[in-house]
Order: structure tokens, then sequence, then C-alpha cells
């Protein structure tokens, strides 16, 4: 059927900040589907708080606003812009929740939108956990034994019915969390009472435990002619009992028969039909008895899924495309399938590879967060690997998790040692049946070491259920380790039969774990396998098993008998992605990478990006011009380059993993466009960077590097306590501390020198209370230009991806910009910046003191260019090709007339009982972005925007610590002139009282009730202010702020920040908040003018 | 042990073997995921070699309630992996046992990926494996030998000799099917409608369906470019508008001969769970499961009187579904297999319609 011509603009909402669970899969969904509908001259209408993101790009949608996702803010865009229709299907969670809520609330119906892709129904039927029951026993589905709880009571009783272990999942909730697995009645309690709170609509469903099945998914996609394909099956490594984004899975399903799969097929079917999906696709997720076969389903996702993008990438298939085509009323045999450019999206995918999914964890950054895996989901990332065997596959998968890991062990940096495993001493037998038993994030590892120890395939399935298959494979990996092992020479020579080499590279070994167990050297192993003409062809996914000449395919390497790889003869860039998302590498640099992509087509080279994030918008198949789904390994990359011949290679874009590389890379004779890699290699390198600041007469807080505790401490002796310290090439501030005294130093040594090897420890001195600054700068290396100077709200010693922060700046005198830019365009001109740079610095006592400089793009470049309107990737790509910033017209830095407040978001919630407050390790998942006419405005916007309801009244709870209680005062005064009731610890009280503030004294938790904890339970406080009052955290500070968390009450842990929060909230007193699309902020002209709505003069309100 | 796939036109693969000895036959490329022990007792598929696209293979098993006969017809059996292990709660055997138990010579370790590119671009062919020589000239002189024979039918093998009875024995509607190489998932099908059924030998005149007083005929699928069909397609000449009559894949490809049109070659046959069918009349099509070298042509279709085209291949246009109100005539191209659990395809629930 023709597309719908009653609509003519539609609204879609994105998924806001990153967080666990919500990544950037729904950028790449949310971006292919502005671009699907601009292909069929719709006119839409974005909004998403996340910066960081493509589809909030000028140009990809219409109108782009850049505001909170709350109803509120969304009604008042509505109100505005009165689109026919929106489509909530590809924002994940969040838009679809925020979608539900505007249907509920009446204002779809109010101002005449309809919701296409989902109805209400079809939404309330997937989500609604009552509905969905009976709904699936209706068309005879079987569903494990549940009930839904809308109190403690009725969820005990349900639950004791239904007996133990159980699973509790709170309503509408995205990534399962809340969602908990009870083994007594004590769990029970707990977790039902958390869970209830964890849900909007406080709903928990109790369901009988399938741990230990089989769990398996299908993508199903329907169109309004009923119309069923299936996109792919997939089967889950993990069994049931982990969050299905914290599994490892493979595609397609493995170990189901024929039949199986068809009844799998039939039951999608069902289920696809009876939600009542019209439009758009489903994820959907069963359970499989091992022992009988019995199915259950688990759940269903009416809207593009992490699981979605997966398959997607996994096939081929662009689902988010050709979802929101059927939206606006095409059928499937309407939309052509890009890829083979042949058939239509008609079609069922298949496959001839083997593709694995594995996550990216962070437990690293929690310390205190237990190390398992359950049911709400802690990933923060994912890698995809394509293999022609699953052992390939996997070995690549594990290679592209940047893990440091360069296969299934093997590789030198295993935790138990092989000698360890031929003698197990007690207690490793125990634990290594422990890891197996409970999921936990290095399970895959220790499935390796229990095959090592020789546990039995039958044991090793029974503590873990993970299929047979699964494991024999990995046993077969080990066996190839130990023939190659019988090769091992003492003199580095590489002798190992061509036959076993061959295999060994088949089945994903890389030159890395080869030379460890031939005991030789990567480079010798490379140059054995080329003498011996061993080296990796490329295949294609092409959605058809080779079926169909595919017209835009994209590649994988495996070792076999042909290359179908097809270099052009064009002049070529070649891009390295940033891999999986981690907390401080995450989709800013995807970001990048693809406006390196688009840049490149403007000038007319040929594109090739090399990643393995399924989730981005760089894997997507028409992002570059050939695409290589690898990971980013050295040896990886360089098959590619030695397959493509390019021009050069950009390492700005992917974050610090391309950056590690650089300087391997230009050893390999690799031309890296851009800044040089001596350059980079000066700014990472301490001694030479002191030595250029030296030179330039910049300053650097003191500092100094030692390699032992002895030396550390000589030399925080001579700079003066506190110092920051940390190991040398860091990521994200990994292992980063404030250290105040001596003893503290010695604990961290000993743990740094573990995290780095023979790296040495950084010291440098801490500047307490400073202001920090985080400049970007791009250069064509005679010109050089500021893009932004931001300031943080949050003092320096808070890691800068964790700090708020505002562009243009908020206090900084004319003056000490001046002095930021010139000590910026001096270190730019130095390192001759070709590209992107960007700046920290601290400012104390006006002084300005450099803290590092990062010759690459950061994490502020999207935010930046959003701000000021100018796409500074993509300009920085045009630079590195040789063009001039004068004849790209960007001579000038721009000052934004409005404010944008760039603030973090924290992954607490998924980690209960882990401390909130801030420091140098940085924490944050994602960020959102503020943008208003002043600083309160933006600043409060970014506040909501992350998700802190900051209140216009009610009770504000505060204690801070005895250094901030002059500070307190002010903000305080302010609180109670804005009509807010104040209370507060002793302490803090007593500093509030003197001077003449009306403030409640609360008792101490363990002397009186009812204390904070009771009022937080009970709703009564509606803001907490609250600073850590020394560097171990006293425990009933801890509990009140991981209490926070839990009722998730706004809340601030520095006095900046409550300055900015009570400045944001005056001004949100003073005047509700308003809207404004980016292109009316850069007073752009909209590609199309606004198309007047069907519905425009009969609003109803 | 080693072994050599080659390809009439000389391209030569180098392969595991399972089993031992030497295989020629027409070499099919099969791009379904899963299905292989059905695919292997295909009677379809007699003869063939068969190369699977996807890579890993024998991961499920194979068990006996899983056989479309009872025994295996493919002569070879070429695949990139064979699972040493099989998971799965029903098997009860490995692939690579079943095999040998079968007499089907297998290939493995083989660049499937490359195999089935060059089939794409080259078409299908006729190939050997053999463990007995890797000599390309020997093989090809093999190869040679076997496209200047003229196969003889295997209809007599695949087919009854002697009618059988199954289903209800008091059914509202009785049916027969002549068994070209009827498969058992279409059995279970038509059983679960409740029909009483009786399966015919493929030479079974035209009197003798009459005489049996069915209330339709299904012309059941086997192996195309067969010999004995032109006599199956002059047998049931006479039946045509006397009772209904529904044909399956090669039952359709002659029933389309039996009307008169004309049957041709695919460069590259449609063999996979993957192929959608497109109704002209709407925008509503299916998707199916296809194993099928041949076509029905479309213009020769056109000419016949009283019949319609009522599903097109989306991707190539080829004819999939003719259909004939008056002569009371369903043909289909693709393989009406079971959609899950005990249900029944749609096409014969619409055959059931014209009964």
């Amino acid at each position: 059927m023709p597309r719908r011509r009653d609509i003519k603009k539609v609204l879609m909402i994105g998924s806001g900040p990153i967080v666990i669970g919500q990544a950037c899969e729904f950028d790449y969904s949310g971006s292919q589907a502005c671009k699907a509908l601009k292909e069929e001259g719709y006119f839409t209408i974005l909004v998403n708080s996340n910066p960081a993101t493509i589809m909030t790009d000028p140009g990809l949608a219409d109108v782009t606003y850049i505001e909170p996702l709350n109803v509120e803010m969304v009604t008042r865009i509505i109100a505005k812009e009165r689109p026919d229709a929106i489509l909530p299907t590809l924002g994940g969670q969040t838009g679809l929740n925020l979608a539900f809520f505007l249907m509920k609330q009446g204002v779809l119906k109010k101002y005449g939108v309809e919701s296409i892709g989902a109805s209400v129904e079809a939404i309330s039927c997937a989500e609604d956990r009552e509905l969905f029951k009976k709904a699936m026993q209706e068309i005879g589905v079987d569903v494990p034994k549940s009930g839904i709880a809308t109190n403690l009571e009725e969820g005990m009783k349900i639950g004791l019915g239904i007996g133990f272990p159980l699973i509790l999942r709170p309503a509408y909730c995205l990534g399962g969390s809340g969602g908990a697995i009870a083994y007594n009645k004590e769990e029970l309690e707990k977790f039902l009472s958390k869970g209830l709170e964890t849900s909007p609509v406080h709903q928990v469903l109790i369901e009988q435990s399938v741990l230990g099945w089989k769990e398996i998914e299908f993508e199903v996609m329907r169109d309004c002619a009923d119309n069923v394909i299936m996109i792919t099956s997939m089967e889950n490594v993990d069994p049931m009992g982990v969050h299905t984004g914290d599994s490892i899975v493979v595609a397609p399903a493995q170990t189901l028969t024929t039949e199986e799969y068809n009844n799998f097929v039939n039951l999608s079917k069902r289920i696809i039909r009876r939600v009542g999906i019209t439009g758009g696709g489903a994820n959907i997720q069963f359970g499989q008895n091992p022992q009988d076969g019995r199915i259950v389903i688990i759940e269903v996702n009416p809207r593009l899924s992490r699981s979605s993008a997966l398959a997607s990438k996994a096939t081929g298939f662009p689902i988010a495309r050709v979802a929101t085509k059927l939206a606006v009323g095409l059928t499937l045999p309407e939309v052509m399938n890009q890829i083979t450019g042949k058939t239509t999206s008609f079609f069922e995918p298949t496959v001839d590879y083997c593709v694995f999914k594995i996550c990216r964890f962070t437990f690293e950054k929690f310390p205190h967060a237990e190390r398992v895996l359950n049911t709400s989901m802690k990933a923060v990332g994912e890698a995809m690997s394509i293999g022609r065997n699953f052992k390939e596959a996997l070995q690549k998968g594990i290679r592209s998790t940047e893990i440091s890991r360069f296969g299934f062990g093997a590789d030198g940096k295993d935790k138990i040692s092989d000698e360890m495993l031929q003698k197990p001493e007690n207690g490793l037998l125990k634990t290594v049946r422990d890891k197996l038993r409970t999921p936990n994030d290095e399970r895959l590892f220790y499935l390796r070491y229990a095959l090592k120890l020789g546990i039995p395939l039958d044991e090793i399935y029974e503590l873990s259920h993970i299929d047979r298959w699964f494991l024999d494979n990995m046993q077969q990996l080990i066996e190839t380790e130990e023939e190659l092992k019988k090769y091992r020479t003492h003199n580095e020579e590489v002798k190992v039969p061509i036959a076993l080499m061959q295999k060994a590279k088949a089945d994903g070994f890389s030159d890395w774990q080869l030379a460890y167990l031939l005991n030789s050297k990567e480079e010798k192993v490379a140059e054995f396998r080329k003498k011996n003409n061993l080296k990796p062809g490329y295949k294609l996914v092409d959605t058809c098993a080779g079926e169909f000449h595919a017209k835009q395919p994209y590649y994988y390497s495996t070792y076999e008998t042909t290359d179908e790889a097809r270099p052009s003869k064009n002049k070529k860039v070649v891009i390295l992605g940033g891999g999986p998302n981690r907390i401080g590498q995450g989709i800013e640099f995807d970001y990048c990478c693809c406006h390196a992509a688009y840049a490149l087509k403007e000038e007319g080279v040929d594109s090739i990006m090399v990643n393995c994030n399924p989730e981005t918008v760089s894997t997507d198949y028409d992002t570059s011009d050939r695409l290589y789904f690898e990971p980013l390994t050295l040896e990886d990359i360089m098959h590619i380059i030695e397959v493509e011949k390019p021009m050069g290679v950009i390492v700005q874009f992917g974050g610090q993993t391309p950056i590690n590389l650089a300087v391997s890379l230009r050893k390999c004779g690799v031309n890296l466009l851009g800044t040089s890699a001596d350059s980079i290699d000066i700014a990472e390198d301490r001694k030479r960077f002191k030595h250029m600041l030296d030179k330039l007469g910049l300053l650097q807080p003191e500092n100094g590097t030692a390699f032992n505790f002895n030396e550390a401490k000589e030399v925080a002796k001579k700079i003066g306590y506190p110092v920051l310290v940390r190991p040398s090439y860091v990521l994200g501030g990994r292992a980063m501390e404030i250290v105040y005294e001596e003893n503290t130093l010695e604990r961290f040594i000993k743990e740094a020198a573990e995290v780095s090897g023979e790296h040495p420890v950084l010291i440098d001195k801490f500047l307490e209370d400073a202001i920090e600054v985080d400049v970007d700068l791009i250069g064509d290396g005679e010109t050089f230009i500021i893009g932004g100077i931001m300031e943080h709200i949050e003092e320096a010693g808070i890691h800068s991806g964790d700090s708020a922060m505002s562009l243009p700046t908020f206090t900084l005198s004319q003056d000490l910009l001046k002095k930021v830019r010139e000590a910026t365009l001096k270190m730019a001109k130095e390192l001759n910046t070709v590209g992107l740079m960007n700046v920290q610095y601290a400012i104390k006592d006006d002084k300005v003191y450099v803290l590092e400089v990062n010759p690459r793009a950061s994490r502020t470049v999207p935010f930046v260019s959003k701000v000021i309107g100018v796409p500074l990737a993509k300009l920085a790509t045009k630079v590195m090709l040789g063009k001039k910033l004068k004849d790209l017209k960007f001579t000038e830095e721009i000052i934004p007339k409005h404010t944008a407040v760039k603030e973090s978001v924290f992954p607490f919630n998924r980690f209960p009982g882990v401390d909130v407050i801030l420091g140098p390790e940085m924490k944050s998942t994602g960020e959102v972005m503020g943008i208003d006419a002043d600083f309160g405005r933006a600043f409060i916007k970014a506040e909501i925007a992350a998700g802190q309801n900051l209140p216009k009244r009610g009770n504000v709870f505060i204690s801070v610590r005895d250094k901030d209680k002059r500070a307190i005062v002010f903000i305080a005064k302010k609180l109670v002139d804005l009509g807010f009731r104040l209370f507060a610890t002793q302490g803090t009280a007593a500093a509030m009282e003197k001077n003449g503030i009306d403030v409640k004294v609360l008792p101490k938790i363990n002397e009186g009730r009812p204390n904070i904890l009771d009022l937080m339970k009970d709703g009564k406080i509606q803001l907490v202010i609250n600073t850590p009052s020394g560097r171990i955290p006293r425990q009933d500070e801890v509990k009140i702020r991981s209490q926070v968390i839990l009722y998730n009450i706004p809340y601030t842990t520095t006095i900046s920040g409550a300055q900015a929060t009570v400045g944001g909230i005056e001004a949100l007193v003073k005047k509700e908040l308003g809207v404004k699309s980016l292109q009316e902020y850069h007073k752009m002209k909209s590609r199309i003018k606004s198309p007047k709505s069907k519905k425009s003069g009969k609003h109803k309100a | 042990m080693k072994a050599a796939l080659m390809l009439a036109d000389g391209k030569v693969f180098p392969a595991q073997a399972l089993g031992e000895g030497e295989v020629i036959g027409e070499v099919i490329l099969n791009t379904a995921v899963v299905g292989y022990q059905e695919m292997i007792t295909d009677p379809a598929n007699a003869g063939k070699i068969l190369v699977l696209t996807y890579p890993l293979i024998g991961n499920y098993g194979v068990a006996p309630k899983f056989m479309e006969s009872k025994k295996a017809w493919v002569a070879g059996l070429v695949m990139k992996e064979e699972s040493r292990i099989y998971s799965n709660w029903q098997a009860k055997q490995s692939l690579g046992d079943f095999l040998k138990e079968q007499d089907v010579l297998g290939a493995s370790a083989v660049d499937t990926r490359t195999l089935a590119v060059h089939l794409r671009q080259k078409g299908e062919m006729p190939g050997i494996i053999s463990t007995k020589t890797q000599d390309p000239k020997e093989l090809l002189a093999k190869l040679d030998n076997f496209k200047k024979d003229t196969a003889a039918s295997r209809l007599t093998a695949i087919s009854l000799s002697k009618p059988l009875h199954l289903g209800k024995k008091e059914a509202k509607k009785r049916i027969a099917i002549l068994d070209l190489g009827i498969t058992q998932g279409i059995i279970k099908q038509l059983e679960n409608l409740g029909l009483a059924i009786s399966i015919l030998p493929y030479n079974t005149s035209a009197a003798e369906v009459l005489q049996q007083k069915n209330d339709g005929l299904i012309i059941s699928n086997g192996p195309e470019e067969d010999p004995g069909l032109k006599e199956v397609a002059e047998n049931i000449r006479p039946l045509l508008g006397r009772l209904p009559i529904l044909g399956i894949v090669t039952g359709h490809q002659v029933l389309a001969k039996a009307l008169g049109a004309k049957v041709v070659r695919l460069k590259i046959g449609h063999r996979g769970v993957n192929y959608p069918t497109h109704n002209p009349a709407s925008f509503k099509g299916e998707i199916t499961v296809q194993n099928h070298g041949y076509t029905v042509e479309t213009d020769s279709l056109r000419k016949i009187k009283h019949l319609k085209i009522t599903a097109f291949n989306l991707n190539d246009r080829t004819v999939e579904e003719i259909e004939s109100k008056k002569l009371k005539i369903l043909g289909s191209q693709y393989n009406p297999v079971c959609p899950g659990f005990s249900e029944v395809n749609n096409l014969f629930k619409r055959f059931l319609k014209m009964l």
C-alpha cells in the first residue's frame, strides 16, 4: 500500500542519555528512522536530550529539539509544532514510555496526534504484565506461572504460592532495572519492595523461575497487510537468569531442530499478531526447557530494541529503516532491500556465518558492587564479531571487547595461569565451580579454566547450564592450544605445520596468542604467516548467504580460500572506530567517526570504517563506503590496511582505542592523517609534555613520576599533599585517586602497579577548589580556532566526564579567558595540530594550570558542535585531508548568545549500595544537554533531562562537611526565600540557625526516629544536599546517598552543584520552561517549509 | 581422510571426507540454517550433491522422527564444519554416524561460501566428491561420463509400488496422493485435516485414480528432471477437470505440463526457507520453503484458458502458484510445509475447499 498521505508531520522521540540498558542502539535506530521518513517526504520533528547523537544533527530531522524528555516539555513541543503523528517505537523504552504517558494523559488526543508504529493497545498489551499474560494464554502461548503485585502483601502471597526461586520484574522498566531473583522469603520481601518503588506504575510481576532454561530470541516484523517476516533467531549462550543484555548471544540459534525452529516461528507470528503490531518490529524472548523442549514466552518488546539492533547488524537487514517505512503504511514488498539492491524487504535474511555478541562490563569502576549477573542489566556496552564458525567468532569477540585480551585465553593474561591449572591447589576447584554456578562477568574465562582443569563437560553443563555444544567448541580451542604448544621453540622461531597454523587462524587465534603459545613474538608469527601466504580473506554480510550479488554489503575476515573484498581504485581513508561503549568512551566518539565518514563523502574520498560495536551508527551499512566489522587490534587493522591500501588512517575520532594504536600503526608504515604520531606522543608522554609546557611558559600542577612506593613517597612529600595519583596511559580516569596521606598512597601504589604493568605511577599536586575548564580546538597547521571554552560546575578533582559544564563559561573573567585562549593556541601551534585537540585546565587564584592535552576529538565535541552550530568533527576531517579552515569559512571562535549545560548521567541504580559521590574516577555512562537563554534555565533543563526532578516546592535535606558550612548558608537562605522547608543534621543545622535560618533538626540515623531515611521513604524529601565529610565517608552518609538513588530523589554532593541547583530552581519558579529548536538557535533555514498540519485550526483546547 | 569436490567446470574444492568413496550428482545449494536431516531424506533431492551454505552443521544431531522418508536420498553432503557433538534433547544420533549408516558421502571443511558464489555466477552444474582420487583429470573424465549418461528414472525406487491407505478410514473426504516422492511432513498435515488418504504409485493411470472414488488428487513433490515424469504428465492429462487436483513443487510442474505449459530451468535453483511469494492482486504474500531448479514458464501458462497465476516469486517474478476455479486445479511451486506445531499449510485448506 502506498505510504500514508493523510499525515505530513511526524514527531520522533529519542531515548535520551546513554544509560545501562539503553545505549547507542537508539541513535542508530532513530537516525535510520529520520532518514527513512525524509526519503518518504515527511516533515520530521525530533526531540532528544542527548547531544552526542547523530540523530540530533540538524539536517537529519527538519526540526530538532534538545530538550528534556518528559511529558511537560514534549507537550510543549507538540503544541508548538502540531505534528500529525508520533513514532514512539524507535526511541527505546524511554521513548515508548513517554509516548505512552502522553497518550494516557490525553495529550495526543488533545492535539490530534496519532501514534504510528505501535498503537496504545499494542504497547499496553506488550508492557502491561497482566494484559500480556492474558493475551498470551488466549493464543495458546505458555507463560511462566506468575502473578502481579501492586503491594507487598499481595506480592508475598503470590510468591509463596508459586514457590522459589522466583523472578521479579517491575513493569515499565528498561533493561530489567529493579529485576531480581529471590531464593527465599526474606529476599522476596526485600526485592519486592524495591521493585514496587522502581516501577513507575508500582507493579511487579512475580514469576516462576525458569533458571537454566535456554533463552531464545526472535526478531519479527509485520506490516499493515499482515505480512510477517523473521529477521533472525538468536540463542543466549548464558541461559535464563542472566539478562539478555548481559548474556553472550549467538545468531542464529545453534541448537534448535527444524521442528523447534518452526514452532518458535509459529509462536512469534501468533504473538506479533495478537499484540497488534501493524507496522513495525518486535523482539520476542522465549525460554525453552532443554530437557523436554517446553517453551514459555518471557517478554515482547513492541519496538526497536538492543536485540533488534544486534539482529540488524548480524544479518544486514536494516530493521529500523524498514520499521519506519512500515509505520507510515508501506508494506514489506514495497520497501527495497538496499544491501542486495535486487530483492525487497519481504524476505527473510539468511546467514552463512556465526555472529557472536559479547558484553562489556564495568565492575572495576564500582569496586563495592557485587560482581554477579542476574536479571537486572549491568553491561555498559557490547561488541559483535563475525566468523565462519563459533570458535572464530568467539575469539574475535573477546578481542573486540577492549579488555586487553587477545582471544579465549592463551594470551599470557589469564588470571589463573596454566601452571596453577596443572597443579590446582585446594580451593581453586571450588572457586572455579562457584564462578561457573553463579553467573558473573568473568564466567567465560572460568569456563576455560574448568575445561583446562579437566572438569567433565557434563559437570560444567550442570553447573552453568551453558549448552554442551558451546562448551565443546571451547574445548576444541583448548585442544588446538595444546597442539600448538608442542611446537614451542627456545629461540622465538616459529616452526609450526602450515595446516595447524591454518586451522588455528581459522579458529580465530590471534598472532598475539600464537606468539604466546609458541614462545615467540607477534611480529614473528605474522612474518611466518606472510611467508606461507596465510592471510585472511574478507567475506560479506549480504542478507542472503551469497544467493544474490550484493550491492552494499559489509565485511568480516576469515581464513578461507577466497577474498571477496572489493577495494576501489578511488582515494580512500580508513576511520578507526571506538569499539564497545564503556565508561569513558561512548557514543561521542562514534558521533565523530560518522562525521568523518560524511566529510570524506563530501570530499569525494571513499570512507572505510572499522568498528565492532553493533549498537552504533558508524556500523550502519550506509554510513561509510565500506564497513569492516572487525576487532580494533593492530593485527586485525593491518590486514584491512593491506587489502585496502588507503591514503591514510584517522585515529583522532575513535577515542583512546585508536590513539593507543597510533604509534604502532606509524611503526608499520601507516600514514596517520592529522596531528602527527610524534605530537600524540608528546601529549601522552609526561616528560616530553612537561618539556613543552616549560618551553611555552605554561603552568602545570607540580608533579612527578614513581615506579614504587618509596619514590612516590618522596615525590608526594616534595610537592605536598593532597596529590592526584594515577597509572600512565589511562582511559576515563581509571584507577585515579586523590590522596591526602601516606597510608592511602601506599595502598594505591600496590593496586595501581597491577593496573598497568611496567608503566609508572603519575603524581600531580591536587589543586583543591580550583575551577576546571575544558577547551576544544580545531587546527589546520596554520590556523587554530577555539571551538568552545567550557566551565565545569563541579570543582577540579571530579572527572571531567562526570562534571556538569557550561558553554559559554559563567563565572570566568575576561582576563582569565584570555589566558586560557592564549595557552590553548600556543600549545596547538607547538603540537602543530591538524584536526581536533582538547585541553583541560584548572584555575586557582587567577592562575591557569594545564591538566592535560588530548590531541584527538574529545567527549565534548558533539556538545560544542551543537551549541555553536558548527560540525567540528566534519571540519576536522576536511582539514586532515589538506583543506584550510579559511576555505571552510571557520575562522573565528563563536561565543553563543544562549547557554548550554552538559550534565552527566550515572548508573548508580544498577549497583545497589554503591556510594554516589564523585571523584577523579569517571563513573557516568552518558550525558544530556540543557539549552536556554541563560545559565539557570539551561542548568535546570540539563538536570531534568538527567532524571533529577528538581522540585519547585517541598522539603530539602541538607548535611555538609565543616568546610562547606559557610558556603551552605547562602544556599539555604535562598531555598527558604523560594519557599522550601529545610531539614538538617545537627552540625549543619547549627550553622544555619546561627545565621537566622529556620531549620528542623533530624536525629542521627541510629539515634532516633523518624530520621532522614524514614522521611525519604515516605516521600517527604524533595531534594538532598549532602557533601561527603571526608575521604572515608561515614556509614550513615553512604546510607543516605544510596537511598537517594533508590527513591529517585534529586541530590547534589558538591557545593558548586548545590549553588547551580538552587539557581536553577529559582529560574524554574520564576518562569515556566520554554522549548526552542536547534534550527531556531542557529537561525538555520529548515530543509523544507513546515507543511500545514492537516488539523491546523482545529485545536481542541 | 582427504576428499575433493570437483565441479563440471573444473573448479576443485578440497575437503575432509565423512565416509569414503565417490559420488557424482547435480550440485545444489540450500541456504536454510536448519533442516539438514529433512533435506537429506527428501526424495526430491535424490542423487544430488547437497551443499549447505550455513557453516555449522550437525549441531542438533539426527532423530528418527525427523525423517521425511524412509532413507537418505542425497548422494553427497557438502558443508563447512560438522559438529563434533550434537546437543538437543530429541537427538538420537550424530549426523556423521547417520551419513555413514545411510551411505551418504559427506565432505566437510569446504569453503562453502566460495562454492555458493561460484555456483551463483556459473549456474548449477554436476559435481563429484571423491576420496579415491584427487587428480583433476581423472575427476573431470568421470564427470564427462556422467553428463553423457542418460539417467534412468528414480521414481520406481522412490515411489510406492502398491497403494497405501492412511488417515481416517471413515472420513468426510478421501484424497489420493500420487507419490513422486511424498514427504512425511506433507502426509502429517493431511492426516491432521482428518482426511482419508491413499498414496498411489507414481505410474497409476487416470482410470485407476478415478476408479478409487477419491474427492481429490495431490501430485506430490519429487525429483525434477526425471525421465519418468513425462509418463506421469500423460497419465494425469485425462484427469484434468474430472477431479480436483493439487500439484506441489515437482507435482506442480507435472500438472502444468499436463495442462500444456512449458517447464524451464533456472540458472540457480530456489532452495531455502526464505522465498517471498506475492499475490499480484494484493499486498499480501507469504514466506515459503522452496527446493526446485525448474520453473513453469509464465507466458506458456497465460495461454491456458481458465487458469490464473495467483502468486509470483517476489525476487525474480517466476510463477509460484496457479489456480483454476473451473478445472478445480491448484498448483504450488513452493513447498507447502507445516507452519509449526500440528498446524496445516493454507494451501491444503484452500484445496480442501475445492473438494
